[in-house]
């Protein structure tokens, strides 16, 4: 979570002066994230207070006025559009060389001295979100109306006015740290990070109760509820709150509301403790009972919007029911207004994780919520009650008119952990003293005790992050600095193991086939419903989400084939041709099981113009892989189903069991895809074939005698197959070595027939044949494959 | 005789002054040289000659045949090289034709960078392995010190496997699609032989997709296990790492960071290319990729012993350190990848693809 913290207001709690370079660099490398740092009299240069002396209508716009302004030293004319803009007022003038977003938005603009619509201006009378004050309450085409809000002469620095000569950070504070997600926690942290020491102010107890005014505070369940504190102030003025108050909210990001909301989002700011205030006068039966809400109840939250809240849902409920969603947002009817007199502060302790899940069931958040999710100590809320009472009686005139309800689960006992100095040295690699760790660690707020060699270490009631002795090396280890441990690469003899086989294999597959032209598909593990149904596949049969992000990413993929049509669909506009693969992961459910992980390759031709040609490529890829591979692989034809091409495809077969396809896919597969391109494919269960993937090196002497080719073509029927040819022609003689297909041609020929073409090689291992050797043995292929 | 040499030499060397061509001079040696040529056919008349005569014609002869031999050999080399000057003319090749790129494939960018990223690891001993995408809980959270009620383990947070309309569960809790590969961490333990030096790269995801994330995307994890292991020799590795994958002059360091499973945890920053780490440009402006100079590039820290118990083994005796980082973010960083928008990188358009 980013809190944006005033260096001012953080030095209120550190003794000695400390540089915003020095806070930003040692918090930086010490303690939270500094994510952005400001300073404002940078922010707000060429910015001065104005007085509207005359206002003039713009002879060219009807929308703009010419107000002539009193800027200090001298009175200069603006042309600005601002509905309210009026005589005598103070207002913020932008001068030339300042820089200012228009109307809030976009990137920030340099002003230069212009002429708008044929008149000249000099600078702009700004709006509060054009100079970063996006919660300062302002109509939409109003200007900033400072008249109230300073009492200081027209050419006073803005900057000043408001007494904001400060340098804001944001600070990225991690999640277990709650703690540090407020001034006083940051300003502990600096005072550790810069060596300076980190003081507390004292605050007074509440005054005895000078009224009585009844409360009736219930809690029903303190395990959701382990702390809730509230007391009754009467006599409370609810007006607008001092200025040091809403500059410390405004620069915080907080909307100034009125004195008494202030002060609860100002302890919230600086005590890190959620607070609430309740209209007296509006709770019914003056109960204040913390349950869990009841069937059908409603509630109107103070963002205006109704929440029909469920039984798991906690609530502060007066007589009639729900005034607040328990520790995430107050009811709009029981709320402060300037009507209040009588208020009721609450502030308490709620279980973290309920409240989250409130948050998130109701979709309601809020700045009280996101801080209690994390986890709040129940020691903190009556700090912050005392401050926010006091701030109340000087800031509101409010006097205390009932006891201070208390209602705890279990008294606070602080817990106590181990320090073993020797482990903290292991751990950093550094020789560190144990003096200089108590020192960090007191620093931090931890109360340290010798125990033998080790330490007794009482953590303080804020640090609800420690859960383990192991927890103080890093509180040490940081202090210390890493940027001050020396590298280095790890010394000890390495284990000896070897990777394991199949991202091993499958990375050298990928570089085969990229090697052989292919490019790879990368997709989305997580498919439609759609698109299994699209290839004919059951999305039943697949793994399913149970909370899928959007409708088009529900069920894990069976089959890397439907990702690679939803590419080529893709591509085919653009790039009407080409050869991909995927090899990936899909993913088979098992029953009271972890679903099945496999490997799988796709392989892809698409946009050829030959089927036969793209189907041989395929093949000549998969007798690369069987090659590099260390894999054997036979083909059997395969009829069809609905997924596949009744006499275009094959089944491929290791060992005698199927481990693949190739060929093309079933038409109807195409059209439901929306793929007008013809498609080729190779898909192979790599997982399978994986234990029987070699990479060993094998040998074969190169023969010592040439070899022969000689073409030969035939009258045959096209239903005679290739390989039958192959056989044929092989077993006629031995010194046939080898038989490859070269061609066929039909045209001119009966209808069943063609003209094959086929190139034999003959050769012997002993000498270099002799045509008339070759000669005979083709004449007896001719009359073989003749017959 | 004499004469007849003399007119025939003249005659010769006036016919091939006029020769232009290779063939046509070869005719020309034929017509004189060739063996039923002119000047054979006149020096069979030698033989009717008296003995001086014979020689001093004899001698003659020989001067006319060798100087009419070096003319045709001159003329030779000339019009052979003219000739080769012919040809070369011929054969010119237009030079500023574009290029025809042989036919290669692409390696899809996330799968180089876990090859470079891989690489370099196993130079310092890792070896890589596969533990499971979609696993137990136990291995995703619970046996990594998150305690039930962690927001991570929330269904807004973290996609869960179905089971007729309830998270599926079984003996070691709910499955997940696993939101880090840290679930390889006690998955390793359990199965393998001390010490560790692992590497996991694997698909992980998350409910979240914008131009910035993917529900789906990689991570890259490492876990060394050791007696004595600290956190200067993280420091080391991770400074081997940056200075092999992104160049000698970069600069690292640990910022203090916060995860479940580590302690103390950290982030690993790495010093900005472009502004050369100082945080400002060359034009004076702050510069907009980095932070005060410094990049983030992942998480890592000391692991935590309720993970090494979890893991049956010893904190007391090993301690170790484990780093894990979004592949897709780390290959960005190292710049000249300018991608806008990180949703395209999973969805195959070969224009995307083929750039690679």
């Amino acid at each position: 979570m980013n809190i944006l913290a005033s260096l001012n207001q953080i030095k209120t709690y550190l003794k000695g002066d400390i540089s915003p370079e020095d806070f930003w660099r040692e918090m930086d490398e010490k303690s939270m994230s500094v994510e952005h740092i400001d300073t404002l009299r940078e922010r707000f240069a060429h910015m001065v207070i104005g007085e509207v002396k005359e206002l003039k209508a713009h002879p060219n716009a009807d929308k703009l006025r010419i107000a002539m302004t009193d800027i200090g030293n001298d009175v200069v004319q603006i042309v600005c559009g601002g509905a309210n803009l009026a005589e005598g007022q103070y207002v913020l003038v932008a001068l030339p060389g300042a820089k200012v977003r228009w109307h809030g938005e976009g990137e920030h603009i340099e002003l230069k001295e212009t002429a708008i619509r044929g008149e000249k201006s000099f600078g702009m009378i700004c709006a509060p979100s054009e100079v970063g004050f996006e919660k300062v309450p302002c109509g939409e085409h109003d200007i900033w109306d400072l008249s109230t809000f300073i009492d200081c002469a027209a050419g006073t620095s803005f900057v000043d006015a408001l007494q904001m000569d400060d340098v804001m950070f944001e600070i990225e504070v991690t999640t277990n740290r709650p703690d540090a997600m407020n001034i006083i926690g940051l300003a502990r942290e600096a005072g550790a990070a810069l060596s300076v020491d980190f003081e507390m102010e004292e605050v007074l107890d509440i005054p005895a109760a000078e009224g009585e005014k009844a409360l009736n505070v219930l809690v029903k369940d303190d395990d959701y509820c382990p702390r809730y504190a509230a007391v009754v102030l009467d006599n409370v003025t609810v007006g607008p709150s001092p200025r040091w108050m809403q500059r410390d909210l405004l620069l915080a990001g907080y909307r100034p509301i009125n004195s008494i909301v202030d002060i609860t989002n100002w302890i919230l700011h600086t005590y890190g403790q959620p607070m609430h205030a309740f209209d007296y006068d509006k709770l019914a039966g003056a109960e204040l009972c913390v349950r869990f809400a009841k069937k059908g109840e409603k509630m109107l939250a103070l963002d205006d919007e109704e929440y029909a809240l469920k039984n798991d849902q906690l609530v502060i409920a007066d007589a009639n029911g729900p005034v607040a969603v328990a520790g995430v947002m107050g009811g709009k009817e029981s709320g402060t207004t300037e009507a209040t007199t009588t208020v009721v502060f609450e502030a308490a302790t709620f279980q973290k994780t309920s409240v989250r899940k409130t948050a998130r069931a109701l979709n309601l958040y809020s700045q009280s919520q996101s801080m209690f999710e994390k986890g709040l100590s129940s020691e903190l809320p009556m700090h912050a009650m005392k401050k926010a009472v006091h701030l109340a009686i000087q800031l509101a005139g409010a006097r205390v008119v009932s006891e201070v309800y208390d209602v705890r689960k279990e008294a606070f006992t602080p817990d106590v952990k181990t320090l073993q100095p020797e482990r903290v040295r292991k751990l950093m690699g550094v020789n560190l003293s144990d003096a200089q760790m108590l020192e960090y660690l007191t620093r931090l707020g931890f109360e340290v005790e010798k125990a033998g060699d080790d330490y007794r270490v009482t953590v303080p009631f804020w640090r609800t992050d420690i859960e383990h002795d192991i927890d103080f090396a890093e509180e040490i280890a940081r202090l210390y600095g890493y940027g001050n441990i020396q590298p280095r690469v790890p010394a000890m003899a390495p284990p000896v193991r070897p990777a394991d086989k199949g991202p091993m294999e499958e990375s050298r597959l990928k570089q085969l086939l990229m090697g052989a032209g292919y490019t790879e598909f990368y997709s989305n593990s997580m498919l439609s419903e759609l698109d299994f149904i699209r290839y004919r596949l059951n999305p039943e049969d697949a793994v399913k989400l149970h909370n899928p992000l959007s409708s088009d990413l529900t069920h894990m993929r069976t089959s890397l084939v439907p990702s690679v049509l939803l590419g080529i669909a893709l591509n085919q506009r653009m790039v009407p041709a080409g050869r991909v693969f995927e090899l990936q992961r899909v993913y088979t459910p098992e029953k009271n099981d972890l679903p099945r992980e496999s490997t799988e390759l796709v392989v892809a031709h698409y946009g050829f113009n030959e089927s036969e040609l793209a189907f041989r490529q395929l093949r000549g890829a998969l007798d690369l892989i069987s090659v590099r591979m260390g894999l054997t692989f036979d083909l059997a034809r395969f009829d069809g189903d609905e997924r596949w091409h009744p006499t275009q495809s094959a089944v491929v077969h290791f060992e005698g069991k199927p481990v693949g396809m190739i060929g093309a896919p079933h038409p109807d597969i195409l059209t439901s895809f929306k793929v007008e391109k013809e498609v080729m494919f190779l898909v192979l269960d790599i997982e399978t074939l994986m234990p029987h993937i070699s990479s060993a090196l094998h040998y074969d002497a190169p023969p010592a005698f040439p070899s022969v080719e000689r073409d030969l073509t035939v009258k045959i029927s096209t239903k005679k197959s290739f390989d039958e040819i192959e056989a044929a022609v092989k077993n006629i003689d031995g010194l046939v070595d080898s038989v490859r297909f070269v061609d066929d041609y039909r045209a001119g020929l009966d209808s069943g027939m063609m003209n094959l073409t086929i190139s034999i090689s003959f050769r012997a291992d002993d000498r270099t044949l002799t045509s008339e050797e070759v000669d005979s043995v083709m004449e007896r292929i001719e009359n073989a494959l003749r017959a | 005789m004499k004469n007849e040499l003399k007119n025939l030499r003249a005659e010769i060397l006036e016919a091939i002054e006029g020769v232009s061509d290779l063939s046509g001079l070869e005719d020309l040696r034929v017509k004189y040289l060739g063996r039923k040529g002119t000047l054979p056919n006149l020096l069979k008349g030698l033989k009717g000659l008296a003995d001086d005569a014979r020689k001093e014609a004899g001698a003659f002869a020989n001067e006319v045949k060798l100087s009419v031999d070096e003319a045709f050999s001159a003329l030779q080399i000339d019009l052979e090289a003219k000739s080769r000057a012919e040809a070369f003319a011929e054969a010119h090749i237009d030079i500023t034709r574009p290029g025809i790129t042989p036919d290669i494939g692409h390696l899809h960018l996330t799968t180089q960078a876990i090859e470079e990223i891989k690489t370099i690891f196993s130079r310092l001993g890792f070896v890589q392995v596969r533990h499971p995408e979609i696993d137990w809980d136990h291995y995703a959270f619970g046996a990594l010190n998150f305690p039930e009620d962690h927001p991570a383990r929330d269904d807004w947070e973290t996609f869960f496997i179905d089971d007729a309309g309830k998270a599926a569960e079984g003996e070691n809790g709910k499955i997940v699609l696993t939101p880090h590969t840290s679930n390889g961490q006690v998955r390793e333990m359990e199965r393998s032989e001390l010490p560790i030096r692992m590497m996991n790269i694997n698909k992980t995801y998350r409910r979240q997709v914008s131009a910035r994330h993917l529900p789906m995307f990689h991570q890259f994890e490492g876990l060394l296990i050791d007696k004595d292991v600290s956190i200067a020799d993280l420091l080391g590795t991770f400074d081997f790492f940056v200075k092999q994958f992104f160049g000698p002059e970069r600069k690292t360091r640990l910022r203090p960071h916060h995860f479940r499973f580590t302690e103390p945890s950290f982030e690993l920053d790495v010093s900005c290319d472009v502004c050369a780490g100082t945080g400002m440009r060359e034009n004076g402006l702050k510069c907009k990729l980095c932070k005060v100079g410094w990049l983030e590039l992942g998480g890592a820290g000391m692991v935590h012993p309720n993970v090494l118990r979890a893991g049956g083994i010893d904190p007391d005796v090993y301690s170790g350190f484990a780093f894990g980082w979004g592949v897709e973010r780390t290959m960005m960083m190292k710049g000249g990848i300018n991608i806008p928008d990180i949703r395209v990188m999973y969805q195959n358009d070969m224009r995307f693809l083929e750039q690679f």
